[in-house]
């Protein structure tokens, strides 16, 4: 019960920081916020599933998976960012 | 397979997390510094993970202080993102 009420705590703590992001991304078209924002939706995804699931749910391994393609895509904006300016770019 | 996906997500944590606060040092954005310890806080939640489900015996559940270190982390960048970054 605690466990579920902290996964849902975190995954809205997710999704209000993808909606920060995703207005940083409105007001400045930076690549880097989308893509940012797009992480903190799937780890809110990604909480919401963890409190859905069972402990011993074989299907958890996944979770992890997707956590790991959500820390994928900051590394990714990151370089991606690092590109762009070295290229002179915004 | 399930040990590597749990390393990788340490490692790539860690990663993120090493390069936003060097980013934070180069630029002094204060977004990057929120975003960065975010970051430090999720490197521990799943270095904990590796620990729990790994290295540790299946009797000790760390799965209070990973979701615990989660929180914080979304904590830390919520409120960087309300008080400071805009």
């Amino acid at each position: 019960m605690l466990r579920s009420m902290i996964n849902g705590a975190v995954a809205m703590g997710w999704l209000a920081c993808a909606l920060f992001f995703l207005r940083f991304w409105k007001q400045s078209r930076e690549r880097l916020f989308a893509f940012f924002s797009l992480s903190f939706v799937m780890l809110a995804a990604n909480s919401v599933a963890a409190a859905l699931m069972d402990a011993q749910d074989e299907r958890r391994y996944y979770l992890y998976l997707a956590r790991l393609v959500a820390f994928l895509i900051i590394l990714y904006a990151i370089w991606d960012k690092n590109r762009a300016a070295r290229n002179g770019g915004g | 397979m399930a040990e590597a996906v749990y390393i990788l997500c340490a490692l790539t944590s860690v990663a993120c997390a090493v390069l936003l606060l060097r980013g934070w040092k180069r630029s002094q954005s204060r977004l990057l510094l929120w975003s960065g310890l975010c970051f430090v806080g999720m490197a521990v939640s799943n270095v904990l993970l590796f620990v729990d489900l790994v290295i540790l015996p299946t009797t000790i559940d760390l799965y209070m202080p990973r979701l615990l270190a989660t929180l914080a982390s979304v904590a830390v960048l919520l409120y960087g993102l309300i008080w400071d970054a805009s």
